[in-house]
């Protein structure tokens, strides 16, 4: 590098130095106690989860040094850099807390996000702790079955979804790396970086893959990519486009059956039932669970709302459903909720219109909601990633299991929104507008994604038939230089006020 | 360059609209005209009794301002201009529309349609995108279920006897196709890559037994043609949909020559005649849907769609392939990373082109083009 880049460079991270600042105080505990009004009990919660969340990074890295280490160690930090951006967790709860969350909500939050903490530094210890073992799974490839034959699994876009949450900007160069190597510029950024970490070595490679055609062409063409880079054996699941028949079941279920056949062969995994059902089981609790939460969550005001629904589910569900952790999380979350619930307790300080969030989170402003809570009382209540009404998975017999478990990923968020006709994406947005008795619908319009873009002038004529306030709030999944958190939060304010004929919260107090 | 022969001007003629002459005819003699947009759609299948299939194509269209509107303009502009077309009603002769959920775009395009316009007859065949014993048993399905919709619907004759008449038709269609093709492995071709492309757009545009004698009068006058010499290298065109001969017209007007073509709409591997021998009809169509298209949504495909392009560099003695893109097409966008650095690893040059799906920037494209051909020391 020349020296007058170094220079430059130098320069121009100088002149950062007063938002960086700002940015690491805000999101640290001098941030946590100056942003808020005081509250002793909230901020000895806060403190618990914080010590929590460190007690458990710290034994992570004392049992990474003695499994690999300090030079093994040291070399995982080195081709994984990412993994300091995941110390960043403390200022996600910390963020997401804000905005008058107070009480059971601010609790549900902070709970979250340590079970998510744990759940990572889970992933962290099979991604690098038994590479022999290690089999790659796509996102929408729920890796129930790897566990059930005793692998170490890995969601190769699993980073790409958390590490946006944590900092804002941790996607960027990963975007930048796939597009200068020649993947199209306007494809999903999840993919892009996905693909960006693959080039630059931050990932792990594993023994073998599994992806799948769900749920879109980027993602599922990127795999031919990946796998000529990673050269190691793939399978591909291949859900059909319709798929609410048992012709397609039937399908899926002989296409799980290959995979696992196929994972039998080329890995050192075999499959055990038992776990399977095990797994199952814990998958039926869950969905039982959360179905109990979004009864209550029907109520107005919401017991709980917002990360405590979306966050929670978008990990658990995703990618430790059926784990003794998941279930018990989702058994304090519903004592919380039915605490509030009790006391007639509203989780946002001031509840005025419930919404739906429609298509994947705002992952690199992931607290637009906590402004939108505390502006003007948008409080979100549920998201098309979340939302699931399909049945229990029947533990009965292997086939029933398998059946039963390949309905739920093809009739998964998502999965489901991006197959079959438009009704599978349009009816699910107004039965949660009726279920959830939501007063407008938000569409994550994010611009990478195709299949949601073209739906939009259907859905603007269906919501104008039947009188529901929808905003189409334009951004891009994990990139904001596409479109910047303040255009997002204008968006958000012009809509509120032309549409909605909203008021601030703070005007209305000096009104 | 050869000069155009007479029938040629017929072959142009027949592209000015997206429903030709033929076409025309045809609906007069009470025949049934039926839509598609992809080649993964076996074209044989509409062919029997009645019907007969038309390749959707836009030519001449201007902007897509009603399309964009409810697909977005983020979305493949091959699809808008279908969507912009059939809103202005340029497709009123269509009967029946037939989809493949090839990509989402294509699905959305199918969603629109049905709520814009309420077609009677829209169909989506669900063609699978890995091929083993399963799917094809799914995909023979698939078409089973299609030819007993179409039946129902037209009241045409669907019988294994009709449908392998219609397969009959089909080969003796691609086999003349084909062979016009085979004539560009000469050192000197007789056809160029725009006359070629125009050929092919027309016939899959028109009903094929209509447009059947045009071909074998345009073989005939090309037996008698003087070979193509003047050109400074032999390309490959690979890629999506691809539908305006100009767009090769302008890659040949800067000296290359386009003989050979693995696109939606070209003749590698897509020409193959049907196996009419078996039993069932169906399983003969599934297998030949498999096998003569190479779309990036086949998941499990990448190795072959690379060996053929390297094949088909190696047997029509190409020296540089070009790869066109449509714009926001994720599958080729993405697929075209992997596909440029293996084939530069075979020291195949390649010319990557970003492109909307009606033709634009004709200058940048010649210019690129040009580049690409002196790149090539030629």
């Amino acid at each position: 590098m020349k020296i007058n880049t170094v220079i430059d460079n130098t320069r121009a991270k100088m002149m950062d130095l007063p938002y960086l600042t700002k940015r690491f105080l805000r999101d640290s505990w001098v941030g946590y106690l100056f942003t808020r009004a005081p509250n002793p009990r909230d901020t000895l919660v806060f403190a618990k989860y914080w010590i929590m969340n460190w007690a458990a990074i710290i034994y992570w890295i004392a049992e990474a040094i003695v499994k690999l280490g300090p030079i093994g160690f040291a070399r995982a930090l080195y081709h994984n850099p990412w993994i300091l951006i995941l110390l960043r967790v403390n200022g996600v709860a910390n963020r997401l807390s804000r905005g008058g969350r107070t009480g059971v909500y601010h609790d549900s939050i902070c709970l979250v996000v340590h079970t998510i903490c744990l759940g990572v530094i889970d992933q962290l210890r099979q991604m690098l702790f038994d590479p022999e073992r290690l089999v790659i799974f796509e996102d929408l490839v729920p890796y129930d079955i790897g566990r059930a034959m005793g692998l170490q699994c890995y969601l190769l876009e699993l980073m790409g979804i958390v590490l946006p949450i944590m900092y804002t900007e941790a996607s960027l160069q990963y975007i930048d790396e796939a597009e200068n190597s020649g993947m199209n510029p306007d494809a999903c950024s999840l993919p892009k970086a996905t693909v960006g970490m693959v080039l630059k070595g931050h990932m792990p490679k594993g023994v073998a893959m599994v992806s799948s055609n769900m749920p879109c062409d980027a993602g599922a063409a990127s795999y031919a990519f990946i796998q000529r880079a990673y050269n190691i054996p793939t399978y591909r699941v291949d859900a059909p486009y319709n798929f609410y028949n048992e012709r397609a079941e039937k399908l899926f279920a002989k296409d799980v059956m290959g995979m696992i056949a196929w994972l039998e062969e080329h890995t050192p995994g075999r499959m055990d039932w038992d776990k399977m059902r095990e797994i199952c089981e814990g998958r039926n609790r869950m969905v039982e669970l959360e179905n109990e939460l979004f009864d209550m969550i029907r109520v107005r005001p919401a017991p709980v709302a917002c990360e405590a629904v979306w966050l929670s589910h978008i990990w658990h569900f995703n990618v430790t459903a059926g784990y003794p952790r998941s279930v018990k999380l989702y058994e304090k979350l519903i004592k919380m909720a039915r605490g509030n619930l009790e006391h007639k307790i509203s989780a946002a300080k001031k509840e005025k219109y419930r919404a739906v969030l429609w298509n994947p989170p705002f992952l690199h402003f992931s607290d637009i909601f906590n402004w939108a809570e505390s502006t003007y009382g948008v409080v979100l209540i549920n998201d098309s990633m979340t939302y699931n009404h399909h049945g229990p998975i029947d533990t009965s017999s292997r086939e029933t299991m398998i059946r039963d478990w390949g309905r739920t990923i093809m009739q998964g968020p998502m999965v489901r929104h991006t197959r079959g006709p438009a009704e599978n994406y349009l009816d699910d947005i107004f039965r949660m507008v009726e279920q959830f008795d939501l007063d407008m619908v938000w569409v994550a319009n994010h611009v990478g994604c195709k299949g949601g873009q073209a739906m939009n002038g259907i859905l603007r004529e269906q919501c104008r038939a039947k009188g529901v306030p929808l905003l189409i709030l334009d951004y891009d999944l994990s990139d904001p230089r596409i479109v910047s958190h303040d255009n997002m939060m204008r968006q958000v304010e012009f809509f509120m006020e032309n549409v909605m004929k909203a008021k601030r919260l703070d005007q209305q107090g000096a009104a | 360059m050869a000069t155009t022969g007479k029938t040629m001007k017929v072959f142009e003629e027949l592209l000015e609209n997206p429903q030709n002459r033929l076409v025309e005819e045809a609906v007069q003699n009470g025949r049934i005209p039926i839509a598609y947009s992809c080649s993964y759609v076996p074209e044989a299948l509409l062919m029997a009794d009645k019907l007969f299939p038309v390749r959707l194509h836009t030519p001449g269209i201007a902007g897509t301002e009603i399309a964009d509107n409810y697909l977005s303009s983020l979305v493949c502009s091959y699809t808008r201009s279908l969507l912009e077309f059939t809103m202005d009603e340029r497709f009123d002769q269509i009967r029946g529309w037939i989809f493949v959920p090839a990509c989402i775009h294509m699905q959305r395009l199918y969603d629109n349609l049905t709520y814009l316009k309420h077609p009677t007859f829209n169909h989506i065949l669900d063609v699978p995108r890995k091929v083993n014993n399963d799917t094809l048993i799914w995909m023979v399905e698939e078409l089973k279920m299609l030819a007993d919709k179409l039946a129902d619907h037209f009241s045409v004759d669907m019988s294994d006897a009709s449908l392998k008449k219609a397969m009959q038709d089909w080969n003796i269609f691609a086999g003349v196709i084909q062979s016009i093709g085979e004539l560009r492995k000469k050192p000197h071709p007789p056809v160029t890559g725009t006359e070629f492309h125009q050929i092919v757009m027309a016939a899959l545009a028109s009903p094929k037994d209509l447009i059947l004698p045009y071909i074998f009068d345009l073989k005939k006058e090309l037996g008698e043609r003087e070979g193509i010499s003047k050109y400074r290298a032999r390309l490959m065109v690979v890629g999506g949909h691809l539908h305006d001969p100009e767009f090769i017209r302008i890659i040949e007007s800067q000296g290359g020559l386009v003989v050979a073509d693995r696109f939606c709409t070209g003749t590698i591997p897509g020409f193959k005649s049907i196996d009419v021998n078996g039993g069932n009809p169906y399983k003969a169509l599934a297998e030949y849907t498999f096998s003569k298209t190479l779309c990036p949504r086949m998941m499990e495909e990448f190795d072959r769609r690379l060996s053929t392009i390297i094949d088909t560099v190696k047997e029509y003695k190409v020296d540089g392939v070009v790869l066109e893109i449509i714009k926001f097409c994720d599958l080729w966008g993405v697929d075209a990373m992997p596909l440029v650095t293996a084939l530069r690893e075979k020291g195949i040059p390649v010319l990557k082109l970003e492109r909307e799906y009606r033709l634009g920037s004709e200058g940048q494209l010649r210019t690129r083009v040009q580049a690409f051909i002196e790149s090539m020391g030629k």
